[in-house]
């Protein structure tokens, strides 16, 4: 699942995860993301989730999805801008996984999912 | 509150370099080349608010194509393929990341918003109250790009206390 406001930076996203044979979910912001989880009868293992988006933001979605029992294994990986220490401590305390700050190439993106344990075997070569 | 900034030109543009290895130019064949020209023309922008303990904005300005040649890097699209809602919603992607990483070189304490996007010149945007006090300006395969920083007059925050 991928939950950005920008569509340009879905896209990217998107492009990354399908070659590591996800299949990509797309959300606009946190409350949109939470209503699609809420129709989806399988949880997606991953989340990447963007900081400033309006209705619900990034941290905001973490908390959500904390407090929900059901979305438990999924894996929450912030990708934002926001690089402030005690902003990145927040969002990990609020039960992120992970964090990618943007710009980020694309390799950067697939070593850090490879750290979860998320990329398949030979996905890199 | 008159923070003193310390966001220069350099800074700006090692963040920008950044950006274009991570989305415009991963293969490294055409980077943004400096012109140090702060009246270069531009025909579309967009811009962040920077709230907080520093506060002002943070504008991406370009040519058309230039923000047409962003879309299809960023959605990887033929040229001919991109439409005006690509380029609106690249600029402002454009002014985010740039602008999250301007808020980044701040003081902590800094709140960024949502991203303004508007297909005209920078020289249409109505900040009112500002100067410019950093930018980087150059050409992007012929075609003009510039990201500038505009802080908020201390003067008009005095009055108004």
């Amino acid at each position: 699942m991928v939950i950005d406001d920008s569509r340009a930076m879905r896209m990217i996203l998107k492009r990354i995860v399908t070659k590591l044979n996800f299949e990509a979910v797309e959300a606009g912001d946190g409350k949109e993301a939470m209503d699609l989880l809420a129709d989806m009868t399988e949880v997606p293992e991953l989340a990447l989730i963007d900081w400033n988006m309006p209705n619900m933001n990034g941290l905001e979605f973490v908390t959500k999805v904390r407090a929900d029992p059901r979305l438990r294994e999924m894996t929450l990986v912030m990708v934002t801008t926001e690089s402030e220490q005690s902003q990145i401590v927040r969002a990990l305390a609020a039960g992120a996984h992970e964090y990618v700050i943007k710009p980020f190439t694309e390799g950067a993106m697939i070593e850090k999912l490879a750290l979860l344990g998320l990329v398949p075997t030979g996905a890199n070569s | 509150m008159s923070v003193e900034v310390e966001v220069d030109e350099s800074d700006l543009a090692e963040m920008v370099e950044q950006v274009w290895e991570s989305y415009l130019d991963p293969e490294g064949v055409s980077p943004l080349i400096p012109t140090y020209d702060e009246n270069q023309p531009s025909e579309v922008h967009s811009s962040v608010s920077i709230t907080g303990s520093w506060s002002g904005h943070v504008v991406y300005a370009s040519s058309r194509a230039a923000a047409q040649r962003a879309a299809a890097a960023f959605l990887a699209m033929e040229l001919e393929e991109v439409s005006e809602e690509d380029i609106s919603d690249t600029l402002g992607e454009l002014a985010n990341i740039v602008g999250g990483n301007v808020k980044a070189m701040l003081p902590p304490g800094a709140q960024l918003s949502l991203p303004q996007v508007v297909l005209a010149p920078e020289a249409s945007a109505r900040f009112p109250n500002t100067e410019r006090i950093s930018g980087v300006y150059g050409m992007w395969e012929g075609e003009p790009v510039s990201i500038s920083m505009w802080q908020s007059s201390t003067d008009n925050k005095e009055e108004g206390a």
